[in-house]
């Protein structure tokens, strides 16, 4: 009795389905837009990290040393620094590899390469490039270092110079967040409010027939499960159709996206291929879920013997 | 069969639709209730198929008090009474089986059953050959005959019907009179609803008559007297 109850629930969710076409394509149609809302606002977040991450990432404090400084000096510099708190990593570089570096770097500029050449030795002394496991860290490893004394063998901290910068950077990167959290929660609540007047009004024009089943004895779970399963039917189409779109649309999409973010190396087809599921799952579910709080809200009001 | 008890029904703020209304009506029989507009007929119905429920008094429906009925009772005793309606009420979304099945499928009938029983049905309506259309391909005779067949599928001891002929032509209402009375010829109880002083005055049954939310007069054999 059960199971055949809701073959039936089913057979009727789908009838109505397709024999209210125009309606269904309607409320699919608010659905996929809803999605795309949705799915563009998760993708704007994860860039907006991407660049904000990667930009922090080049951050660091470079210690120039002398031409002539031994290398036990610069090495027991490293261990010192690398004692201090926050500090994430130490890259030494030697001065020949600075020199290559150099060298490298101004491939195209022969004036430069014939004065180095010129000079004979190497002018450039070894590097000590420090990392913070967290920019707000940095000023704190900067004072750290400067209390080693170590002014006769440094020529030059660089950091001072970036300073106001990785303030912006640090200052931007919050009002985005804070920006991207409004933009967030507006957007997620204009999407629950579309949805769940569409579903409403959906079942708004079936009000009569719901009266009907009622007079000819089908229980409220009878009445209930179909417009439950027409939604959860909404939600699944809505999200394939929705993918199978935008999918397409990353397509052309990409090279603009990846040619905007050219430092940052960020692959818009990648990261949505490797969070298909996530995103998909998440999107699906959430869009599941409202459509039958708003069918169930929605058809509550009729349902009243 | 059906005991209406000492019935007052008042909505708010005091308008009174019943005033203590009496009736017993016996199995089998075939009772018109008449009346002017607003007299309280439809509120009858209401009563009956639990749709409001009284302000004072008791309903009994064979045998199963149906004053105080739970709301999840209310689709048992709706599976039990075929109601037909002036606006036929029927499913604009599905076909004339579909529609017929639907007052089966609600109660849990095997399709088996369904499949049995709905043509049957049909065939005794004169539907027949219209199974596979929907309500808006109908005449209004005809889908009132469908609403008559989705009525008596379940095969109810009581059928109650509102204004059955209230859109129709006289040649349709001729039509659905005839079948109610042979559906009662069959066995069951049926209560009509009406205006129509012809159809009430050919009927040559009992006759009830309301008036203020009154019974003023209840005759076998009677005829319209207002």
């Amino acid at each position: 009795m059960f199971l055949l109850s809701l073959a039936r629930i089913f057979r009727f969710a789908f009838q109505s389905f397709l024999r209210n076409i125009w309606l269904s394509l309607v409320t699919i149609t608010i659905i996929v837009m809803t999605i795309f809302s949705l799915t563009i606002l998760i993708l704007v977040n994860v860039v907006t990290d991407q660049a904000v991450s990667s930009i922090k990432s080049k951050v660091d404090i470079s210690l120039y040393f002398e031409a002539q400084t031994k290398e036990e000096i610069v090495i027991d510099t490293k261990d010192q620094i690398s004692k201090i708190d926050h500090v994430k990593n130490i890259e030494y570089v030697s001065a020949a590899v600075a020199l290559e570096r150099f060298k490298a770097t101004h491939s195209q500029d022969s004036l430069i390469q014939d004065a180095v050449d010129e000079m004979g030795e190497n002018p450039l002394g070894p590097v000590l490039v420090v990392k913070a496991d967290e920019m707000n860290n940095y000023p704190l490893i900067l004072k750290n270092i400067k209390d080693f004394k170590i002014d006769e063998v440094v020529k030059e901290i660089d950091y001072d110079d970036h300073q106001l910068i990785i303030q912006k950077i640090e200052l931007i990167s919050d009002k985005i967040k804070q920006f991207g959290l409004f933009l967030s929660i507006t957007f997620t609540l204009i999407s629950l409010l579309v949805v769940f007047n569409t579903i409403r009004v959906g079942i708004y024009v079936h009000r009569d027939e719901v009266n009907i089943m009622k007079l000819v004895g089908a229980s409220n779970w009878f009445i209930r499960g179909p417009f439950l399963v027409e939604s959860i039917l909404y939600a699944i189409f809505g999200c394939l159709i929705f993918w199978i779109i935008f999918y397409i649309a990353i397509g052309f999409i990409n090279p603009l996206v990846s040619g905007f973010f050219a430092d940052i190396n960020f692959n818009l087809i990648s990261y949505v291929l490797h969070n298909f599921w996530y995103i998909f799952g998440f999107e699906l579910v959430a869009v599941i879920l409202l459509n039958i709080v708003s069918s169930a809200f929605a058809l509550g009001r009729h349902l009243k013997v | 069969m059906i005991y209406f008890k000492n019935i007052n029904k008042k909505y708010p703020p005091d308008t009174l639709a019943l005033n203590d209304v009496n009736l017993h009506i016996k199995p089998g029989e075939f009772v018109s209730i008449v009346g002017q507009s607003g007299t309280g007929k439809t509120t009858l119905i209401k009563l009956l198929i639990a749709e409001e429920k009284p302000t004072k008094g008791k309903i009994i429906v064979g045998g199963w008090d149906i004053t105080d009925i739970p709301g999840r009772h209310v689709p048992i005793l709706r599976r039990q009474i075929g109601v037909v309606f002036q606006d036929y009420k029927l499913l604009p979304k599905k076909t004339v089986m579909e529609n017929v099945a639907f007052a089966l499928q609600v109660a849990g009938e095997t399709n088996v059953k369904i499949e049995k029983i709905v043509p049957q049905v049909l065939k005794i309506v004169g539907l027949e050959e219209k199974g596979k259309r929907f309500p808006e391909q109908l005449s209004g005779g005809e889908q009132q005959r469908v609403s008559i067949a989705r009525s008596l599928v379940h095969r109810p001891k009581i059928l109650v019907a509102d204004e059955p002929t209230g859109n129709l032509d006289s040649i349709n209402t001729r039509e659905i009179i005839d079948l109610l009375q042979k559906i009662n010829e069959l066995g069951t109880t049926i209560l009509l609803v009406t205006h129509n002083r012809e159809v009430v005055n050919a009927l040559r049954k009992r006759v009830i008559t309301l008036e203020a939310g009154a019974v003023i007069s209840d005759q076998e054999k009677g005829k319209y007297i207002l």
